[in-house]
């Protein structure tokens, strides 16, 4: 079995325990699902009306059209874009909640939540024109909570949005409206989406494409304000070195595992958590609550609080076979519906919180902001009740355990460039770029997939991009990947990273008092914060004064797997980026869809897909593609 | 002298078929030494040797039934077709593609198309006779590889009937129900 799932250690050891219980994991499922449907991988199946389902003929012998007359160039593009709807609702639904939870403490509500970072809320009303000198707090508070909703309410469509308006080069803005691209209303954009898709609507297969993008744009105005608010309600990450991987977990603790992505709960789950160690040594934990964490809502605690981060979103299952989860508190998005029947086989509880996210066999436990705290006690209790029914017999804690510096934020790595240069912090970066000490800048995002070796796309093109001294950031399930397979360590940079990458890293490393090398890989958080590297992006940008087009930089989410990872793909394309996906994705049935995304959107936005399943060859594309905006900036 | 074995045969079940043609997918890919994507991408018209038939509302696929006497092998005005190996085999380099087989075929099971790779010209379209062959090649290499429709069908409709076994089975089953009957247990 080795190496055959997982280039994670503890996946291996943890598979053998589940196949001699006869436990089914997502490896299982995955195998018994094969062959998958060749219609749907090729994304010429339809299933928008009934007069179907319809199905494309690839090799022309069969159908051609569906009976309503959609070819599979109309078909790939509205089930895509469709997808990218469904990927901005996600991440929005996020950000609302966010933002109205700002408002609530803005009005003096939700007495749970306080504003934690004063600076950052004043700097966003700056940012957003809200002219914040000299006004209380909380009516900036409320001010910056309404401008955000604004995003998603406006009913003038000539409006763009304020969250993507103002986080993009000038430029860039221009190039958007000019497309008719250019989000106004976060929500309309959404719907827009599902009604031009409906039975007998828009046909055009590039124009439904350019509909996903703005779909697409209103995904990053949503994800932006959604990190950029949460920093100023539960604070913005400062560097902080702690663990990752399942040996995280303690024997002779409580274990609470925080899973999903909202950290609207699990904030408070950990402050109330602190307050019930007691009660845990009561119940005989010595060593009192342990919370980890999984998928993004670890990374979000990983990154604030320094939790460890037990693993990412494929082998979450295989923190309940370790027996040693005694409560597993998830919120919203990618947990597996799967979680709740295999707790059965121990004593995990699985406590579902938000009211439309719920799993059939879960306790749920209702979260409303206003009553956080309630809520928050309860499921410590239920964890603290579930420790006392452990079975010993069953705990199998991996070993495996890294160190992971974490909590890269935009405004940590600036920090730690004002180390090296206070009067002008981006000038080091930007420098070490042109001299090409550093190449350029890969951004690793997305998921897992069990169609790939689980977290080996990501190791492998980090490890050749390293040596070719490109620096790397990383969010969502990849920063996972990175930390649980030890590539956020200074001992990384040391061992994979070029030698005038290592010498960067090190000057800023030694400045910033990390007293070695900044790690390899830089973790800027969950899945929704990859704006944080736009932030970053932006910003030299700007000083260069040349569009994020230009810039030597590239994203890659070599195991990509949910809409939300499409959304995110397609905006980082819209913004100007080459975007590595490791995954073959669903459209390759429509020749206009896959020229569109990988060719056309080139000459339109300066950003394209890059398709590449050999993580190998993925790298030498990715770095090929610096080489040319190098080259470009006659760098 | 050992007796003959009758030819295996790709045979579906009616009742679980779903009409999803993943099974002509599979057997079109099974035949053109690529995979899906490859051949999507660039623009290959592959063709399958079966087919997804529905009638009222009964649907399965049909392909060639490997028949011990042959129509099609009787008729080849080229005897092109012919019994080896446990199937009934074309032997495409002879084909020049007169349809006589086609004609013949109780089953509607053989096709005449070129491969587009091979590439005709005003003398010749290169079109030849085509038929489910077992994925006697794709199996004779890997013995752990089943047909391809077989393994791309999701229900399990699709099965290789080894017509012997197939009966053994049928007698020991109705055997055990009559012995049972019989002695009224």
């Amino acid at each position: 079995m080795s190496n055959k799932n997982s280039v994670d250690p503890s996946v291996d050891q943890l598979l053998s325990i589940a196949s001699k219980e006869g436990i089914e994991t997502v490896w299982d499922r995955f195998e018994a699902m094969k062959p998958q449907c060749g219609f749907g991988e090729l994304g010429i199946c339809c299933r928008i009306c009934w007069k179907g389902p319809c199905r494309i003929d690839p090799f022309g012998n069969g159908p051609q059209r569906g009976v309503c007359g959609a070819d599979a160039h109309t078909i790939a593009a509205r089930n895509l874009i469709r997808m990218l709807a469904a990927g901005a609702a996600a991440h929005s639904e996020h950000g609302r909640h966010v933002a109205l939870t700002l408002l609530e403490v803005g009005e003096g509500h939700a007495l749970a939540y306080q504003i934690k970072d004063e600076q950052k809320l004043k700097s966003i009303a700056e940012k957003l024109n809200l002219a914040p000198a000299g006004k209380d707090i909380k009516q900036v508070a409320k001010e910056v909570a309404l401008a955000s909703l604004e995003d998603f309410s406006r009913q003038k469509s000539s409006i763009p949005c304020n969250w993507a308006k103002e986080t993009m080069t000038a430029e860039r803005v221009d190039k958007l409206i000019d497309l008719g691209v250019m989000p106004h209303n976060i929500d309309a954009v959404v719907t827009q989406i599902m009604g031009r898709t409906h039975v007998g609507c828009d046909a055009d297969a590039v124009n439904v494409l350019l509909g996903g993008l703005k779909g697409a744009l209103a995904d990053y105005t949503g994800m932006y304000l959604s990190t950029e608010l949460s920093d100023v309600l539960f604070g913005t990450p400062e560097p902080v070195v702690t663990t990752a991987n399942l040996g995280v977990l303690k024997e002779d603790a409580v274990n609470i595992a925080v899973h999903g992505h909202n950290p609207v709960l699990s904030e408070i789950v950990c402050d109330v958590a602190l307050k019930m160690n007691e009660e845990a040594k009561k119940a005989g934990a010595k060593e009192g609550i342990n919370i980890v964490g999984i998928c993004c809502t670890g990374n979000e605690v990983m990154m604030r609080r320094g939790i460890p981060l037990a693993t990412n979103y494929l082998s979450q299952e295989l923190a309940i076979i370790t027996g040693a989860v005694d409560a597993m508190v998830v919120d919203v998005q990618c947990i597996m519906p799967s979680l709740t029947g295999l707790a059965e086989c121990f004593h995990t509880e699985v406590i579902t919180t938000m009211q439309e996210n719920k799993i059939t066999g879960a306790t749920h436990i209702e979260f409303h902001e206003d009553s956080a705290f309630d809520s928050a006690k309860k499921i410590v209790e239920l964890a603290i009740d579930a420790f006392k029914r452990r079975d010993n017999a069953k705990v199998n804690i991996p070993d495996s355990k890294q160190t992971a510096i974490a909590g890269f934020s935009a405004e940590a790595i600036m920090a730690a460039l004002s180390k090296v240069n206070a009067k002008d912090p981006l000038k080091p970066l930007i420098d070490n770029i042109v001299n090409g000490n550093i190449q350029g800048i890969a951004l690793f995002a997305g998921c897992n997939n069990p169609q790939t070796i689980q977290d080996h796309n990501f190791m492998t093109i980090a490890k050749e991009l390293a040596k070719n001294n490109v620096l790397m950031l990383a969010t969502g399930c990849g920063a996972g990947a990175f930390a649980k397979n030890g590539l956020m360590t200074q001992e990384a940079t040391e061992a994979y990273a070029g030698d005038s990458l290592k010498a960067v890293l090190t000057t800023i490393g030694k400045a910033a008092g990390l007293n070695g090398p900044l790690p390899l890989v830089l973790h800027m958080g969950s899945c929704v914060d990859n704006t944080r590297a736009v932030k970053v992006a932006v910003a030299i940008a700007n000083k260069l004064g040349v569009d994020l087009d230009k810039l030597p930089l590239v994203a890659s989410a070599p195991e990509a797997m949910a809409e939300k990872a499409v959304a995110i793909g397609t905006w980082a394309v819209a913004l100007g980026l080459p975007t590595h996906i490791g995954i073959v994705p669903q459209i390759m049935g429509s020749s206009v869809v896959a020229e569109f995304l990988t060719e056309k959107a080139k000459d339109l936005l300066g950003g394209y897909f890059i398709v590449e399943t050999d993580p190998k060859k993925a790298a030498d594309k990715l770095f090929n593609a610096i080489k040319e905006r190098r080259k470009g900036l006659g760098i | 002298m050992e007796r003959a074995k009758e030819n295996s045969f790709i045979y579906a079940d009616p009742r679980k078929c779903l009409g999803c043609k993943n099974c002509e997918l599979a057997c079109a890919i099974a035949h053109a030494d690529c995979d899906l994507q490859t051949a999507v991408t660039q623009g290959l018209q592959l063709q399958p040797r079966n087919s997804v038939v529905q009638v009222d509302d009964m649907v399965m696929p049909m392909q060639c039934r490997q028949c011990e006497d042959a129509p099609c092998a009787l008729a080849c005005p080229i005897g092109a077709i012919y019994q080896e190996d446990g199937l009934v085999k074309i032997n495409e380099k002879n084909c020049v593609g007169c349809k006589v087989c086609v004609m013949v075929c109780p089953f509607g099971a053989i096709t005449i198309r070129a491969d587009k790779k091979e590439g005709g010209n005003s003398r010749t379209k290169k079109a030849k006779a085509r038929k489910c062959d077992l994925c006697y090649s794709r199996i004779k290499d890997n013995k752990e590889k089943s047909c391809a429709c077989i393994e791309a069908c999701p229900t399990k409709a699709i099965m290789l009937i080894d017509l012997e076994s197939y009966r053994n089975k049928l007698f020991k089953t109705r055997a055990k129900e009559l012995a049972e009957a019989h002695t009224h247990k």
